[in-house]
């Protein structure tokens, strides 16, 4: 089953997200051309961040469901959600497939379902001790044409 | 809002004047270059952005190593006046209660010089570092870490983890009063079962040090200071504990806000009165994770102190390890100040900031209460951080406050570029100091260059006669997480 769960390339890495210029934190950019693509991405960015994901592959599978507020909420909510789960247990993700919708007026339901690993010191590297994910200048945005836009500050 | 305009008042203090809805000015210690560097930085609007918040006391202050922060800037001092002023989770930040500690031995250069490589691997076997390090001792059971949360160093000292001299030395005998495990989340009791005794990454670190200079010797004698003699520093905090109760209480103050119908300037300075029951309950989770970091800097003490002796051969007498001091800079804690003629209970909130209190308060150990209180300025790994003490000048300016540390000046981008294609190790071996890490990522993103020069930083508290130095200390060898 894990063989047909596409893993994150070198190359989805490097095109998932740019770094801007921050003093002391790490400010993520993330373009998706649709919801689903930019959340992704963002999980991406995220482990990315914390290990190098060259090491590990697709041994288990985690599934994170969250609700907020806006879709920016959302977002927050699904990285702290995964970045628990590293804290925890270490899981580290390789791939992921997100559903995001709109469960009410302004509701945001977004669920995740991502394979990985449980990190092992001994085969692993973990780079970056991610204290958290922060609402600082959070936002998701739709671009004008096509596409969307995020914008996360992860406190290190 | 635009950059907020800056005004000299003396040689190391700058106004904002206050305007739109600040309700006090914003003060800035730093030199006239250190301002330049701020004219373009959002930190001012931040410092401008407090000022906004009720019950402010006096003005919003920045140290001269602020930068742009959660909120709050880093390097940032608000005080609030506990009847009508409120309480904030960004004026602390995520790291509750990161600190430093400063450990004196008896020992002098001649007895490392030769002994520093194993010295810091022993460290950094001994000691748990880097992302998620966990496992210094066993994992706690629950109840035995709702003891940690409320007994905070004493905790260990209680198990044979150190003395009752530790206690003394430490900011608020190493326990905020008022910690309530109740007001703490599962999620946290979770993260933090096996993270006390564990340096944690990033900017955190553990540095074997040499007494360089002595600035004042009447102080330095007072702290059990002397010329060559080897120090070890400890930097880090309340690890994934203190993270958790930061994010879970920015949710109830977001709500708060909306309740209490506070108006802000940047949602990230939510909070609640001081005496609400969200406030209250804000700083009795905040005392539970302010004493797990002290528990696990104490413990990190006792690892130190193991490792020192298996490396170095000498007897506990010898060694004669003890603690200099121990301060928090991230913390908002209830204490009294004069302010306009007025004893008043003000709720102070330092991140990025220390206390630096000064003669004759009785918050300061006996032993150093008729010089002030001894205030930790870690710098960057190359250089050399410092020892100063507080005064009364900082509790009439400061309600009893200075900086932290150098202040990052490059981006961790800006400066894993800078490292590209040089091995930091090496070149901070060839300066005399022996580094050992987890990772060359963490090496690349601390290198000496991405800090502000901590001399210049600390020369602008002294010369504000806040926090004069004591003492300088040079690094021998650093482990990182």
């Amino acid at each position: 089953v894990a063989e047909a769960r596409r893993q994150w390339s070198p190359r989805d890495r490097a095109e998932a997200y740019t770094e801007l210029d921050h003093p002391a934190d790490l400010f993520l950019e993330i373009h998706g051309s649709d919801l689903p693509i930019l959340f992704e991405k963002a999980l991406c960015a995220l482990y990315d961040q914390v290990a190098e994901l060259e090491g590990f592959t697709a041994r288990r599978d985690l599934t994170l469901a969250v609700e907020a507020t806006g879709l920016a909420e959302a977002l927050r909510a699904l990285l702290a959600e995964a970045l628990y789960r590293f804290a925890t247990e270490g899981f580290v993700a390789t791939g992921a497939e997100v559903t995001v919708e709109e469960t009410g007026a302004t509701r945001v339901r977004a669920v995740a379902r991502l394979w990985g690993e449980t990190a092992d010191k001994l085969r692993h590297v973990l780079t970056t001790e991610v204290k958290a994910v922060t609402y600082h200048q959070l936002a998701v945005e739709a671009l004008p044409g096509d596409g969307w836009r995020a914008r996360v500050l992860l406190d290190v | 809002m635009e950059t907020p305009h800056l005004h000299q008042v003396s040689e190391w203090l700058w106004e904002l004047p206050p305007t739109g809805g600040m309700r006090v000015p914003g003060r800035v210690y730093a030199d006239s270059g250190l301002v330049e560097a701020l004219r373009e930085d959002q930190s001012l609007t931040q410092v401008a952005n407090v000022a906004h918040l009720p019950g402010i006391l006096c003005c919003s202050l920045a140290m001269p190593d602020i930068h742009f922060g959660y909120g709050f800037p880093i390097g940032g001092v608000a005080a609030f006046g506990v009847e009508d002023g409120v309480v904030s989770p960004g004026g602390v930040g995520y790291d509750i209660n990161c600190g430093c500690r400063l450990l004196a031995t008896d020992l002098q250069a001649r007895d490392v010089r030769d002994r520093i490589r194993p010295l810091v691997d022993q460290l950094f076997r001994d000691v748990p570092s880097g992302v998620g390090s966990s496992g210094a001792i066993a994992k706690l059971p629950r109840k035995e870490l709702e003891r940690v949360l409320v007994r905070g160093a004493a905790w260990a000292v209680e198990r044979g983890y150190g003395s009752a001299l530790d206690l003394s030395h430490t900011e608020d005998g190493g326990a905020l009063p008022g910690a309530d495990p109740g007001a703490v989340s599962e999620r946290a009791y979770v993260r933090g079962q096996d993270q006390v005794g564990t340096l944690g990454s990033g900017n955190h670190f553990l540095e074997v040090q040499v007494v360089e200079e002595i600035f004042d010797r009447d102080a330095a004698a007072a702290y059990g200071l002397f010329q060559d003699q080897v120090t070890v520093m400890v930097h880090c905090g309340s690890r994934g504990l203190g993270y958790q109760v930061c994010e879970d209480y920015l949710e109830v103050m977001a709500a708060a806000t909306r309740r209490y119908r506070i108006e802000l300037p940047d949602r990230q300075l939510a909070c609640a009165p001081v005496t609400s029951p969200e406030g209250r309950q804000y700083l009795a989770a905040m005392a539970c994770a302010a004493n797990y970091a002290w528990a696990n800097r104490q413990m990190i003490m006792h690892l130190t102190e193991g490792a020192l002796l298996h490396a170095l051969h000498v007897s506990p007498k010898q060694l004669n390890l003890r603690l200099v001091y121990d301060v928090a800079h991230n913390i908002a804690k209830v204490e009294t100040h004069q302010v306009a003629a007025a004893s008043i209970a003000a709720c102070v909130h330092r991140k990025g900031a220390t206390r630096a209190f000064g003669p004759g308060r009785a918050e300061v150990p006996p032993d150093h209460r008729a010089v002030g209180q001894p205030v930790l300025i870690p710098g960057d790994m190359g250089t050399a951080s410092f020892v100063c003490k507080g005064t009364e000048e900082a509790m009439v300016q400061t309600f009893g406050s200075t900086c932290h540390g150098a202040g990052r000046v490059m981006s961790r981008a800006q400066a894993l570029k800078r490292a590209k294609g040089r091995a930091i190790d090496k070149e901070l071996a060839a300066a005399g100091v022996f580094v050992r890490s987890q990772g060359h990522k963490t090496l690349g993103e601390e290198m000496p260059e991405a800090y502000k020069d901590v001399e210049r930083v600390v020369a602008v508290m002294d010369g504000a006669g806040i926090s004069p130095r004591v003492a300088r200390l040079r690094p021998l060898g650093v482990v990182k997480g």
